[in-house]
């Protein structure tokens, strides 16, 4: 290893665990104005409150719920568990949810609010793609929808929830006092609409079909599947339905 | 220089050394975007953060594209590792060149620095030691991100707040002798001299009097915190005198640069920024004249 690669391996293990690396202080110049410990510490603590920052500004609705000192130990926590591999500080915060269930598996409440918030900043800036409307999908001749495949926006994403974390979310959002954590089994549907993310609930069928649409197969199937509990005219009545208001939403870019 | 010929020429050292200045600038900041489409402000040219926009899509390249579409634009990153003893990281830089592709920037400049080792990132601009053989190390790898680019990059000297023992020259030695064998340019941030010249008790003024004037293309302004015994380089409050005095110095000796403030935190509207900014105009417009 080179004087440089050793040097360099040296001052980062001393930032990670300033104990395990402490003969790392043998590399830099003491002197009486400021102290090896006071510089060395700039950088330790530089490292820690930066990544700290970037996990408030990904998950502001969870600090607000686990408040200051909770959220901040989590942070530290989250930095040794996970130090950054990243060059952008935008994706630093992607296993935050694997780490509060390990943290705080008392709380599932927090890993769920966690993964709803890094959901809604992937649609944030997901890539871009044109959005289909209702009008390109009336110049298709009806005998051939059945055969239709819908490509869905890069930024649209299903995520089933457990608990409620809507109403919390809303209530921190509107900075008021958040309703007691309960069980709420509801999957959401979150895209991103006129560059902002948005998010909405889904109904049961709704969500079969919207899985079912995302996943590839074409409109007669979709239909077919939703006529379990009903005739096949209703179940098509309620196919076209949820691809219009996913036309209108500018859930799909491509037939 | 002891490493002389060990470098290739690289291909930009036929291309004329310095690019003509953009003036007074800011940096872009989310803040900021609406009033900037809106009001028009009388801002010459912004500089971006690289990383901010190495992202697939949304807002952050909406309104990129939009500034870009009315003003020069050139692209500053924190990432690039430069000093780093592990290899440079090819997906990094395809990604810097895949955004250089959209925005075609005035320029892009990174920090003398290192990130992190080991596929780690500490997400600080960590100081390098002043050796030859770190000296050697930075200029090959400049080369070869030149040569990626197509295009010469900047090197800003950062804000240090420790020094190395290993050290064999001063930090304007350090940034001569690489500069002049990589062929690159110079993002002199005003302010980090102040700030380093500080906590290391050295003369700012022969900072500036030791780098190559001929390679400054750029100079960064911005406030810092001071904590009495030392500086941290904080980007949240207005630029101090002494730091507008050693501004006035570098224009006296190297003549008219593009300028820009940096502000990253407590960031005021846009409009006492453009005000900062007259200080930048002013102060240049009497030491150019008075150079002329």
């Amino acid at each position: 290893m080179s004087h440089l690669a050793q040097l360099q391996a040296d001052f980062q293990a001393y930032l990670i665990d300033d104990i395990k690396g402490v003969a790392f202080k043998n590399r830099i110049i003491d002197d009486i104005k400021v102290g090896v410990n006071k510089r060395l510490g700039i950088y330790y603590d530089a490292y820690r409150f930066r990544i700290i920052e970037a996990l408030a500004t990904a998950y502001p609705k969870l600090h607000s719920m686990l408040g200051d000192d909770l959220f901040e130990s989590t942070a530290r926590s989250y930095i040794d568990q996970y130090p950054s591999t990243y060059r952008n500080m935008r994706w630093v915060g992607d296993k935050m949810q694997t780490h509060l269930l390990k943290m705080l598996p008392q709380h599932p409440i927090a890993a769920e609010l966690a993964v709803f918030e890094w959901t809604l900043s992937l649609a944030f800036d997901a890539e871009d793609a044109p959005i289909l409307t209702l009008q390109d999908l009336a110049e298709v001749s009806p005998e051939t929808w059945a055969d239709l495949k819908f490509v869905f926006h890069p930024s649209v994403q299903l995520l089933p929830l457990e608990w409620n974390v809507l109403q919390i979310w809303h209530a921190l959002n509107n900075e008021e006092t958040p309703p007691g954590v309960a069980q709420n089994s509801e999957p959401y549907l979150i895209w991103r609409r006129d560059m902002n993310s948005h998010f909405r609930s889904l109904e049961a069928t709704e969500y079969t079909a919207i899985q079912l649409a995302i996943s590839g197969v074409n409109f007669g199937v979709i239909c077919e599947k939703l006529q379990k509990n009903t005739t096949e005219e209703a179940a098509t009545m309620q196919a076209a339905q949820y691809l219009s208001s996913w036309l209108n939403e500018g859930l799909i870019t491509k037939i | 220089m002891l490493f002389m010929n060990l470098i290739d020429k690289s291909k930009h050292t036929l291309t004329k050394l310095k690019l003509p200045s953009l003036g007074f600038g800011l940096g872009l900041r989310t803040d900021h975007y609406l009033d900037i489409l809106e009001s028009k402000p009388n801002i010459d040219w912004f500089e971006v953060l690289s990383e901010n926009y190495m992202v697939p899509g949304g807002k952050p390249l909406h309104f990129l594209d939009k500034i870009c579409e009315n003003y020069p634009v050139a692209m500053h990153g924190v990432s690039l590792s430069i000093g780093s003893a592990s290899p440079i990281d090819k997906g990094y830089l395809r990604d810097l060149r895949q955004l250089a592709d959209r925005v075609q920037p005035a320029w892009i400049s990174d920090h003398l620095c290192w990130t992190g080792v080991h596929g780690q990132n500490i997400h600080d601009l960590l100081p390098l030691p002043y050796t030859e053989e770190t000296a050697k190390h930075v200029a090959e790898r400049v080369v070869q991100v030149q040569d990626y680019l197509g295009r010469r990059i900047l090197l800003e000297n950062v804000s240090s707040y420790a020094s190395y023992v290993d050290s064999t020259m001063t930090e304007w030695e350090f940034i001569s002798l690489i500069s002049e064998k990589a062929d690159c340019l110079l993002l002199l941030d005003v302010n980090n001299i102040y700030v380093s010249s500080y906590n290391h008790q050295f003369d700012a003024k022969a900072f500036i009097d030791g780098v190559p004037k001929n390679r400054i293309q750029q100079i960064h302004l911005a406030g810092h915190h001071n904590h009495g015994d030392y500086i941290i380089d904080t980007h949240d409050a207005p630029i101090i005198n002494p730091v507008w005095d050693l501004y006035a110095y570098t224009l006296s000796r190297v003549g008219a640069v593009s300028t820009m403030i940096e502000r990253d935190d407590h960031i005021p509207p846009l409009k006492e920024l453009v005000q900062e900014l007259q200080i930048a105009r002013d102060i240049a417009g009497k030491i150019l004249k008075a150079a002329a």
